[in-house]
């Protein structure tokens, strides 16, 4: 029996509230793992992704799902996709480096990066204040996904819903994405 | 309170809602819907400020955002805003404004006294007066030049308001939202495109609410109102008043100024502004056009004004400027005014036309004088009386000019365009190249008429949609009149015997012109810089023509021969404030926080921005008065005990491949491709020019899988520079990077006791002693019973030491973990200065040492260049000049008087030799007092250091008088061979 | 500006970091006799033209992508935009 134990700490402290109609919320127990093909592989990667998970190696800035429905599979970059679910706890990267048998490179970004959702009908307007993309939703569709910068950090956007998107941040600079999308919700409503 | 004697009947004001105001303390009164000129208008009002070199009187002069004359300080207190033009600020309950540049009220400014001594300040006035005692300058003629010149002044305290920025997306973006932009906006939305139509107006109409036209058997104020109503409602229409777009950037991107709190008396909290960043597919300019007015003696008088702003002022704000007004014109379009005062009501005295032939129109009760021209005006703070060429006087208390159109063509310039002179309207009309995605409908490319204007927008819509794809509707043009703009340029009146102004914002008359003819300042650019004509707020958009036509008369040659100076963003001014944005305080940027921010704020550490990051600088205890003690303190038990350091903040990247070994072999110096799994080895990167760029150390976690840890600067250039190595030189190496900086707390903890402490932390199963984790070892354990962790056995502070990484979640836990696992030997943490101090005493190089400027030789590594491989930086680190036989190396010094500190940035001179970069032998890099020897030390760079040890040099700093004698050491001071990290 | 990312369409220019010319791809061989020479002129030796310019961007706000962007440098057109890593391996360099 070890002296100490270790407690989670949610980058955000579990943040969660809902200002004019906008529901912004910290995403709670997400494991996110990078799976990087092995040079001339993509075919064994697509086969291990086919089999373990049902799903399609999505192209860079595609979303692919599992056949559960529980995995997205993010197109992030040429020979790179992001595996988002939900997990609890620190070990996520086996639930997709055990299934890829080696087919992919994984590693663990569950901790580098905070996961806001943000949903409401005004998401757009709110948005706009900050993230140079366009979120339309013709123009960006279900299956999209990006990368971008927002206010300076690292963003990474995709949807979920009509009117709600799921937004990745670093986890060292989180609290400054916090401020940014509540001063936009305060300016834009 | 005064009374509105001025006002008319009708108009597009909202009498229920009357507001009001103040104008240097005077209480006036105005309606919504009003300008702050309309309501002075309306008012009676004529004198609003005064000029900017001569301090004349001024009036208005437009309606619009070209306006010269009418700058006001608007608001009071850290609110105020000074220069902003009366004739586009909308008028508000309770709102305040002030004229500016004058010295006592405004009737009776004392440095009035410049126009009468005007015979000395003309053009060049500057540059050829105070160019004598060069002394001078800056105590004497600058101060008083300043103080004497100039517009509205900045209330010196911080703007309290809040501005915002933001990104839009649109297909077609409209700029300008009158008859051209409406008829754009409203095909363009029916074909189902996204439409952003902004306006620098609050009110949607541009002209037609100024003028009495009929579209499809409506008052055109009203179709452009239900157009506007119509808009509102599509879903794929955005619409955007009191926007100006002011610059048109690369590849279709706009940049826009949204007012969206100045027309309140309190915005409740939210932005004043917001600026926009507008991407657009194409892009349809009907920005309309500015009249211009014709010099003429005393031009300038208030009550002298655009005869489109007479109708604006009468049309839409039913306000007129005079009781009894006279036109002069040398268009069709000047009559207009006229016609319409006389159909108000409002009496007009004259209408006077340089052109010959008849009148142009049927004006009940006015005198008619064609061929005939305005030659001067009387009156002190108003216009009293005007003065024909023919010698005629005339009484009259406003007098509307028109001296033809300017197609608003700022915009078309802002890349590569240049205008071209089009004859038929006498003015410069938009010319290829266009910005990419730009056309241009309406008045803004020269079709003047109404009908011109409904036609173009709706067909340069379609057809800027149908290029994009979309199916356009193909309906009807809206019918309207397709009215006279027939001109017979005239731009200045010969017969005037007194000053007769170009522009009135920089008080530029036309003998100005002239003597800068007479000077050979002939091109319109040397115009302009001579003369500042065209320059300040209004950037000459009432001047320009006029300068450069008297200019090409002078000259003469064509108008088109002498050219034209173009424009560059902004349209019209934008506020710092908001190009900042939300950017301010502690919003500038953000901030990066490691995972023991918050226990390291509990224990009340000091922080200190490195890069982005907050890191804790150091920890003071309670009787600490001095952050040395707290350093001292913190030094002295780490190296007697332990220490724990949180070193998140350092660059880690996760490498993986087959061929992860050979790239990390070709990107640092020292070989890697023998390094064994479950070890780290340090690593130094150069640039391909030989030059150190980066170091850390990198740990073998697995067959094909590596993590790099970078220094926290150079996290984010290293990554770029990886990356650039594995896709542009050896793109069939299979290796991946991917940045988890941000994903691992990770704390050194350091000293004699670190073992021990880990110890008690590291799961049993885990073997930490010296000999089953020895020094550079590192793996994958877990902590505290069964957490997932990196533990990594090197050190930078030269004590036993190691690195302990956990998931960053746990990463406030391990640290309090750490804390109280350490207690029983007394664990300090320790913060950057302490990190620094031990990192000197160690002789290991950082941020100051890698400069920049310093080669592995230099920084004493020479011998780690591995001559067996290629390598970043390989080849041209062995150039001659690199590897002198004097060149620098890293050594240490310390002051031969221990009492003394010594400080970085001094450079070391020979004892004996003179103190002159001739003999300049290097420079200090770092120093810190050490606990551990009880005095100051330093790292420096010194030509042949390696060879000069116990050899005492000066060290020098010119710039604070120092001059004090150190000795040449070796750089590690503590521990030098290293046997308290191997214990 | 607006880069139209091969895989990613339009972005705005600020999610790039600029590097240089895109002949920094082909950097010389260690071993040849003139590596020295080599290494200068491909380190220190630059074309500036008036036109038609090839440069290196890194998507560092995005897929971090190296491309090599065909820019003309009088008029800013944007030509061609290219993954470099499939212009390297173009101009034979591989491992």
């Amino acid at each position: 029996m070890a002296e100490f134990s270790l407690y989670a700490t949610p980058a955000l402290g579990g943040y969660s509230t809902t200002h004019d109609g906008i529901a912004l919320e910290e995403l709670d127990g997400l494991g996110l793992i990078s799976i990087a093909t092995p040079l001339d592989s993509d075919a064994a990667l697509a086969a291990a992704l086919k089999k373990g998970f049902g799903a399609e190696i999505p192209a860079v800035g595609k979303v692919a799902s599992s056949s559960d429905s529980k995995i997205r599979f993010l197109g992030m970059a040429p020979g790179q996709l992001f595996a988002a679910f939900e997990h609890d706890g620190p070990n996520a990267e086996g639930a997709i480096a055990d299934k890829l048998a080696g087919a992919g490179y994984t590693t663990d970004q569950s901790d580098v990066w905070v996961g806001l959702r943000i949903a409401g009908p005004e998401v757009r307007t709110v948005l706009e204040r900050i993230c140079p993309l366009d979120l339309a939703p013709n123009a960006f569709a279900q299956d999209k996904v990006a990368r971008t910068a927002m206010e300076h950090m690292a963003a990474i956007v995709f949807r979920e819903g009509e009117d709600g998107f799921v937004l990745l941040t670093a986890r060292s600079s989180a609290k400054s994405f916090l401020h940014a999308l509540e001063v936009s919700i305060a300016n834009a409503l | 309170m005064s009374t509105q004697d001025n006002r008319l009947s009708g108009g597009l004001i909202d009498r229920e809602r009357p507001l009001r105001f103040r104008f240097n303390g005077e209480e006036l009164q105005g309606f919504q819907g009003d300008t702050v000129a309309s309501a002075l208008v309306a008012n009676g009002v004529k004198l609003v400020g005064r000029s900017f070199k001569y301090h004349r009187p001024r009036g208005i002069l437009t309606a619009g955002s070209e306006e010269p004359n009418a700058l006001l300080t608007i608001g009071e207190g850290a609110y105020a805003e000074p220069n902003t033009r009366a004739t586009v600020a909308e008028l508000y309950d309770g709102l305040s404004a002030k004229s500016q540049n004058h010295r006592g009220p405004l009737g009776f400014d004392v440095m009035a006294v410049n126009d009468f001594l005007s015979p000395f300040l003309s053009a060049g006035f500057y540059y050829k007066t105070f160019m004598w005692p060069r002394a001078f300058w800056e105590k004497l003629y600058e101060p008083i030049i300043r103080k004497s010149a100039g517009l509205g002044a900045l209330s010196g305290e911080p703007d309290p308001s809040s501005y915002d920025k933001g990104f839009l997306h649109c297909d077609l973006l409209v700029i300008g939202a009158g008859p051209a932009g409406l008829a754009a906006a409203r095909s363009a939305a029916r074909a189902g495109a996204k439409v952003i139509l902004a306006d620098e107006d609050f009110r949607f109409g541009g002209r037609l609410n100024a003028e009495t036209y009929e579209i499809d058997g409506r008052p055109g104020a009203v179709w452009a109102e239900d157009t506007a109503k119509a808009l509102a409602e599509m879903e794929n229409v955005r619409l955007m008043p009191r926007t100006t777009v002011y610059g048109a950037y690369d590849h279709g991107v706009y940049g826009a100024l949204e007012r969206t709190g100045d027309h309140l008396p309190d915005t409740d909290g939210k932005p004043r502004q917001v600026l926009w960043r507008i991407y657009t597919k194409r892009a349809l300019l009907c920005a309309g056009a500015t009249e211009r007015p014709i010099a003429f003696g005393d031009n300038d008088r208030p009550g002298v004004m655009l005869a489109s702003a007479v109708r604006s002022y009468a049309n839409r704000f039913a306000a007129t400027p005079g009781k009894r007004i006279a036109v002069f014109t040398n268009n069709d379009d000047g009559w207009r005014t006229a016609s319409d005062l006389a159909a108000r009501g409002v009496e007009v005295a004259a209408v006077i036309d340089p052109r010959d032939g008849s009148p142009r129109a049927e004006i009940p009760g006015a005198s008619v004088f064609m061929g005939d021209a305005v030659a001067g005006t009387k009156g002190r703070k108003a216009i009293r009386e005007i003065t024909l060429a023919s010698g005629r006087s005339l009484a009259v208390d406003c007098l509307a000019v028109s001296g033809g159109w300017n197609p608003n063509l700022q915009l078309t310039c802002h890349q590569r365009g240049k205008p071209a002179w089009n004859a038929e309207i006498a003015a410069f009309v938009p010319a290829d190249p266009l910005p990419v995605g730009m056309s241009v409908a309406g008045a803004a490319r020269g079709a003047l008429s109404l009908q011109a204007a409904l036609t173009e927008g709706q067909a340069k819509a379609e057809a800027a949609l149908s290029d994009l794809g979309f199916k356009v509707s193909g309906e009807p043009v809206p019918a309207s009149s397709d009215e006279s703009f027939a001109v017979t340029p005239l731009w200045h009146v010969k017969e005037s015997k007194r000053r007769a102004w170009v522009d009135l914002q920089n008080d530029v008359t036309v003998k100005d012109v002239k003597l800068a003819h007479q000077e050979g300042f002939l091109s319109v650019e040397h115009l302009k810089r001579y003369t500042t004509l065209g320059m300040a707020t209004d950037q000459g958009k009432t001047a320009n023509v006029l300068g450069l036509a008297i200019m090409a008369e002078q000259r003469g040659i064509s108008i088109p021969e002498a050219g034209t100076t173009i424009f560059r963003p902004p349209y019209t001014p934008v506020p710092i404030g908001a190009l900042a944005g939300r950017a301010r305080g502690k919003d500038f940027r953000p901030y990066r926080l490691t995972p023991s921010h918050d226990w390291a704020e509990e224990q009340g550490a000091v922080f200190v921005e490195a890069g982005a990051w907050m890191r804790a600088q150091y920890f003071p205890r309670e009787g600490e008065t001095h952050w040395r003690q707290s350093v001292d303190r913190e030094v002295s038990t780490t190296r007697n005990s332990v220490g724990v350091c949180d070193v998140t903040t350092l660059g880690k990247v996760d490498i993986q491949g087959r061929d992860a070994a050979e790239f990390l072999n070709r990107v640092y110096i020292n070989g890697f491709a023998k390094l064994a799994v479950g070890k780290t080895r340090y690593g130094m990167m150069l640039r391909e020019d030989g030059i150190a760029m980066d170091d850390g150390t990198t740990a073998r976690l697995g067959e094909t899988h590596y993590v790099m840890t970078t220094t926290t600067a150079n996290a984010g250039p290293v990554f770029r520079h990886l990356e650039f190595c594995r896709q542009c030189l050896w793109p069939d190496l299979d290796v991946h990077l991917i940045s988890t900086t941000d994903g691992w707390a990770q704390f050194a903890v350091a000293g004699p006791n670190a073992r021990k402490l880990l110890q008690k932390v590291v799961d049993a199963e885990f073997d930490i002693s010296n000999e089953g984790f020895p020094f550079m070892a590192c793996g994958e354990i877990t902590v505290c019973g069964g957490t997932p962790a990196r533990l990594f056995r090197i050190s930078f502070s030269g004590e036993l030491a190691y690195e302990i990484a956990v998931p960053a979640r746990y990463g406030d836990a391990l640290i309090r973990v750490l804390m109280q696992a350490g207690e029983e030997f007394g664990v300090t943490p320790y913060g950057t200065e302490a990190l620094g101090v031990m990192r000197i005493e160690k002789g290991h190089a950082a941020g100051a040492e890698l400069c920049g400027t310093t080669t592995a030789q230099d920084l004493g590594m020479g011998r780690m260049v591995s001559k067996k491989k290629d390598c970043i930086g390989n080849t041209l680190s062995e150039r001659p000049e690199l590897n002198r036989e004097d060149g620098l190396r890293l050594v240490g010094f310390r002051p031969v008087d221990k009492s003394h500190a010594l400080k970085a940035g001094w450079h070391f001179v020979s004892k004996g030799s003179p103190t002159d970069m001739a003999h300049d032998e290097g420079w200090m890099t770092s120093v810190a007092f050490s606990p551990s020897l009880g005095h100051s030390i330093g790292l420096g760079f010194i030509k042949s250091g390696d060879t000069r040890m116990g050899e005492i040099v000066r060290a020098v700093s010119p710039a604070t008088d120092s001059d004090i004698e150190v000795e040449i050491v070796p750089s590690h001071f503590v521990d030098p061979e290293g046997e308290r990290l191997r214990g | 500006m607006i880069i139209n990312h091969p895989l990613l369409g339009p972005r705005d220019s600020a999610e790039f970091t600029y590097l240089g010319d895109a002949s920094l791809i082909e950097r010389p061989d260690w071993q040849a006799e003139d590596a020295a020479d080599q290494f200068h002129d491909y380190l220190y030796l630059r074309d500036n033209p008036a036109g038609e310019h090839r440069e290196l961007w890194f998507h560092e706000q995005g897929d971090r992508s190296w491309l090599v962007v065909t820019r003309n440098t009088l008029t800013h057109e944007i030509t061609k935009v290219e993954l470099a890593r499939d212009v390297a391996r173009s101009l034979g360099r591989s491992r």
